[in-house]
Order: C-alpha cells, then structure tokens, then sequence
C-alpha cells in the first residue's frame, strides 16, 4: 500500500529561505541549505522547494558564516542536493524542457510547474514524453473570491487567469501531470488550516495524487487534509516554528489513525 | 532584469545601504529583514502587530502551557538566566506570577561587569530559586576568544555557543522539559516571524543564527584542519568545549525538552523590563557609561558586548549597538527616528579605547593585528576603500571617512 507522505515546502526568495504569508508578507528564515540539511535527520517522506524569487539575484548579504557564496540558482541547487538525501522536488522560474533538464541534473527528482504550464500546457505534455510522469508536478496557486468563486492565479499569486482550479487539474493530468500541489493564496501563512473544500472538490476530479498545502497551523491540521482527499500533506511555515516538527506531524497523524512511516 | 523586479529586489532589501523608513535599521543587517513596499522594515511591522495581540489572552495561554509541566518531584522549568534586566524578569514572571519551582542557568564566559556579577549572584537571593552558573576554564575561553575573533569576527562566538548549549545540557540532565527564555532576538529586532507563529528554540536557529553556522567541533585542531585554518589552531580538543555540545534529537526527544519564548506571551520592552526589577528587585544597571550605546541597562553580562564585539559589527555592516537600542526604543515610542539618528551618529563608529586595550592584554594580541583582522571582514557590498580609507554611506545621507584601511 502506499502511505500518505508527510513533506516540508521550502521557499526560497533572491537567496535566503522564507517565512509566506498570503503570498505577500515574507520574512527572513535563514540560508537555503541548514533546513534541508536538518530534514535528513527527520522523518520526512519528501521534500519540495520552491524558488519564488522575481529576479536573478542570490545573495546571503553576510559572508561572515559557514555557508556563504551561494549567490546563483545552480549553486543553491547543488549545495541542497548535496545536503539533502531524501526525494526532492523543485519548483519556481521553470519555463523550458531544459530548466527541467537542468533541475534534475542538480538533485531534483521531481519538478513542479505553475504559471509556465498555464501559459503553454504543451511543454507538461512534452515533459511528461521526456522525463516521464512521475516526475512532474503540476503546481496550482488558488484565490477564494469574496462571491466564494476559485479562481487559479499564477506568478507567485499577482496574476489572475479566469482558471478554475478543478477544470485545470483535469487538463494538467490530460497532458500528463504525475500530481498536483495545491496550495490556496487565502490560507498561505493563516495557521488557519487547509481549504479543505478545495482539496475534496480537487482531489475528487483527478486520479492523479494530491499534495495539499497552504494552511497548517497545528500538526492535527494535516489528518484533515488526509481525509479530504488528499495523497499527501504539505506545508511550509510550520516546519520552522518548533524543534522537531516531524515527530510532532507524524505522531499526530498516528493519533488521528493514517499509517505514515515514523 | 525589469525596472519592477529591480525595484522589487531593491525592497527585499537587497540594496544594502536601504535604511528602514521608520526606524533606523538598514537593509545589510547582522538580523536578516526584509523592506515592504512603503519601506517599513519586517522588524517594525511585526513590532506594530504588538498593539493589536490580546496579552490577556496570551497570559492564559502561558499558565495553560506550564501547568501541563508542573511536578511534584522536580524543577517545574529551567531559565537560562544572564542576570540581565529581562533574566530578573523572566524569574520574575515564573516564580511569582506563576508560581513555579525554578532552576536558573547561566553560562559565565568570565567578562561580566561588576555591576552584571551582583545582579547575577543576586537572584538566588531575590527569588526562591536554585542556579547553576557554568564557568569555562579561563584557558579554553582566552583560546576562543582568540578563534573566535579570527574565524568568525566575533571574540564573543563562545557567549553565544554557551548560552544557547548549557541550558539545555542542564535542562536534559536534571530532566525538566520546559525551558523558557525571553525575547526571540531575531524576531523581535528583525521580525524574523509572526508572534502568533508561537516559534520555539530549535536546534537549526541555534546552529544557523545563534552560532553562524559554526559549531564547537570548528574550533578543535582537528576542525580548524577542515576548516582550511590550520594557522588558528590553540590545541583546543573536544574534552576543553564540553560546555559547548548540543544535545542529539534523540537524547531532547526523550525527555521532551522544548524552549518556549516569553516574548510570545507578553508585551515584551526591554525598557519596561528593566525598570519593573529596577524597582522590584533593587536590579543594577551599568554605573559606567558605555563607550558604543547610550543604554545603560543591556549586556552587562560581558563587558565585551557592547564594546569591541559589537565594534565588529560596525566592521562588518556598517552599524553597531546604538543603531539596535534605536530602532527598539522607535519602535516603543521611547525616541524620534531624528533622535535615533543623532544616537547612531554619536556611537555607532566608535572605536571602544577602554574596552579595545583591556581585550587585547586579555587575550595577548597587539592593535596592529587586531585592525589587520578586522578589515578581512569588511563587507564589500558597504565598505569601499577612497584614498586609502574605508568609506560608507550613512543613514543621514552623505557618505562618510571611517579609519585607513589596513589590506591592500
């Protein structure tokens, strides 16, 4: 049987990773490597790193530490994969087959696209013939109007595309999506819980598996996302909050019932 | 790049010469913050969230947490205590607000002020509770000082190590898992999280910010060859920095061992801090003013701290002490962002002669090599060398001379 996974979102901005909230207020965390170094000592099942930075720059500002000169996307991908030795998706500023090639070249196992895969959906089905399915992740940002009406939005959240998350979901796995990661806008940062009426009306459409995200604010936010539908459970913020976050997600998934790898 | 991400990039504060709106923080800060779109730095926004949290509120949660952790038995809670201002009020906030049998714990690194070491021998006597102070071999700290200094730009590396190593040793050692301390530095001077994340100490924080990135094991012969430093070497070994070794995830697992900070759940402000034990307790700041802030009432744990530590800081970054006790009392309402100004005008650049000569005879080093150190960690994204001399801008505008460079 397949076990529901339990997996870290790492977010990287111009060079240090980052604290989201809406996808709009981003905090400091601390360099791209310490975090995924320490989730090899954890039992996470996965992890997923996100590059939403808008620009080309890279650059720690202090070069007084141990880890310094990380200041271009292939040498933080290089020093995370040789860090960091449990499966790992990249995602962010993924336009071409070859950012792809390049990704996996570095560590990657996996991809996720977003706003390049709304913008020419042929480069999924492209992808899925050169890398195989299971490789490539679909990445769905969802805004919840005030009228309750979903809407998907791409480049980090700024730009509206008319999408309606479900309807795109059955696309992307058509073109030949392996999983969606769905994460919503509105709960980013809240500690509010997940959006699970988005999980079940997505997971509920596709075949393929969910990764939900967006909303965690206690451990016991994750059985929920598991029992909407969801293959596997995401988030990002909280994994930086507590010592040992990874006990803390897997026992209360035990309690709630979930057979995970501890 | 677009005219839009260059002006984005330019509000993460990548520009390391931004300075904070509102406060006087600039964006190549020793705490890493980030710059919104009105220019208001992540440390005041998350300082402006204090006026709209219900303390109350907090406070109930606070007495929820720790009632799951009293004993019968055993210490209810450990307080790794400097006996500074905010150590007397932590132990006050535990012992008589909330009743709690506590054990303090201080990590001595044997530069206290006069002042600093009565108020640390005192709170065994003011509050009913027990202390353990663990005192390095004045050997093995000279030793660090010097590496510490050499590697990292910091003489003070080991204060930190110790500070965030030995409560927890203690805290595993007479298994009480509940640990508090104050304020979360990161968060509160660079608004490193939200308040209602309700972050705990980690090992990652310690390792990646506390530390930068350097651990114990750095410093012995044997690190120091990995390192590429074999020239720093002083013949420490493993058994001189017992003090400084972080538990495993496994040994803090099965005790439980969590570190919850106090700043979470109360109005936290150094200032009020201090004059509540000043009142209370009969607390001591600073009788002597000193030569880089204008705060009497911080670090008084280490004479170094506010003196030629912190005078690193100016080396590297271009900032200091007064620009940090600015930007909080801005944020507190305490000082105008003109009277912050004129604070880091007056200290920021200056080179502590009663603090510098004390630190070198302690440590056998001569000026000459203590200034050649310092300029290998200018950081060139603020320091420019004109005519021989390092040159900065400043938080008032116009650039301004600071010292002849002593590299090539």
């Amino acid at each position: 049987m397949l076990k529901p996974r339990l997996i870290p979102v790492l977010l990287l901005q111009n060079g240090h990773l980052v604290r989201s909230e809406l996808f709009n207020i981003h905090q400091i965390i601390g360099n791209p490597v310490h975090e995924a170094e320490r989730f090899n000592h954890w039992g996470v099942d996965e992890l997923i790193y996100l590059d939403i930075s808008r620009s080309d720059e890279y650059d720690l500002r202090r070069d007084d530490q141990k880890v310094r000169h990380l200041n271009t996307i292939t040498r933080i991908q290089e020093a995370v994969s040789r860090t960091c030795f449990i499966p790992l998706t990249w995602g962010g500023r993924i336009r071409t087959l070859d950012d792809m090639a390049s990704a996996f070249a570095h560590g990657a196992d996996k991809v996720a696209v977003n706003s390049q895969a709304l913008r020419t959906p042929e480069l999924i089905a492209q992808a899925s013939i050169r890398f195989g399915k299971q490789a490539i992740v679909v990445s769905i940002d969802v805004l919840r109007h005030g009228d309750g009406r979903w809407e998907v939005f791409i480049d980090c959240g700024r730009t509206p595309t008319g999408r309606d998350p479900v309807d795109w979901a059955i696309e992307a796995e058509r073109l030949g999506a392996g999983e969606i990661l769905l994460q919503s806008i509105n709960r980013d940062g809240t500690g509010d819980g997940y959006d699970l009426d988005l999980i079940r009306a997505v997971a509920g459409a596709v075949r393929i598996p969910l990764i939900a995200c967006s909303g965690v604010g206690r451990y016991e936010d994750y059985a929920d996302g598991l029992r909407s539908g969801a293959a596997a459970v995401a988030a990002a913020n909280i994994w930086h909050f507590k010592e040992m976050a990874d006990r803390g997600g897997k026992r209360a998934l035990v309690r709630a019932g979930f057979n995970v790898r501890i | 790049m677009t005219a839009a991400d260059a002006a984005f990039s330019r509000s993460l504060g990548i520009n390391p010469m931004k300075y904070c709106s509102r406060c006087v923080v600039p964006g190549m800060s020793a705490v890493p913050l980030t710059f919104d779109d009105k220019g208001v730095c992540s440390g005041c926004r998350v300082s402006d969230t204090k006026a709209t949290i219900d303390w109350d509120k907090r406070g109930r949660l606070l007495r929820e947490l720790v009632d799951e952790y009293r004993t019968s038995s055993n210490y209810d809670i450990v307080i790794p205590v400097s006996g500074g201002k905010d150590s007397y009020y932590q132990t006050h906030v535990a012992t008589k607000e909330l009743g709690l049998k506590a054990l303090l714990v201080t990590y001595h690194g044997n530069n206290y002020l006069p002042e600093g070491e009565y108020n640390l021998q005192r709170m065994r006597e003011v509050f009913d509770a027990d202390h353990i102070i663990v005192r390095p071999s004045v050997e093995a700290l000279k030793k660090m000082n010097r590496l510490g200094f050499r590697i990292q730009g910091d003489m003070n590396w080991h204060a930190h190590c110790g500070i965030f190593s030995a409560p927890i040793q203690v805290a595993l050692r007479y298994k009480v898992p509940l640990i508090m301390w104050g304020e979360h530095g990161f968060l509160d001077l660079g608004g490193m999280y939200s308040l209602n994340d309700f972050v705990e100490f980690t090992a990652k924080h310690r390792l990646e910010h506390l530390l930068r990135g350097y651990d114990w094991y750095d410093f012995t012969d044997e690190g120091l060859e990995k390192l590429g430093r074999p020239e720093a070497k002083e013949g420490l070994t493993a058994k001189d920095l017992l003090w400084a070794k972080y538990p495993s995830d496994e040994e803090i697992d099965s005790i439980g061992v969590r570190g919850i900070y106090l700043g979470n759940f109360v109005n936290w402000d150094g200032n009020s801090n201090a004059e509540l034990v000043a009142a209370k307790y009969d607390w001591k700041a600073s009788e002597v003013p000193f030569e880089r802030t204008y705060r009497l009432a911080s670090n008084l744990d280490d004479m170094h701290e506010n003196g030629i530590h912190d005078y690193l800081k100016f080396v590297k970054f271009g900032y200091g002490r007064a620009t940090d006790h600015s930007c909080k009392d801005i944020r507190s309402g305490r000082m105008t962002r003109d009277e912050g100004i004129a604070m880091v005008r007056k200290y920021d650049h200056v080179k502590p002669r009663r603090d510098l000569e004390r630190w070198l005879t302690y440590v056998d080093m001569s000026e000459e090599e203590f200034d050649r150190v310092c300029d290998t960690f200018r950081d060139p994204r603020v320091w420019r060398i004109e005519d021989g001399y390092w040159v900065k801008d400043n938080v008032w505008g116009e650039p301004s001379q600071y010292g002849k460079a002593h590299v090539a």
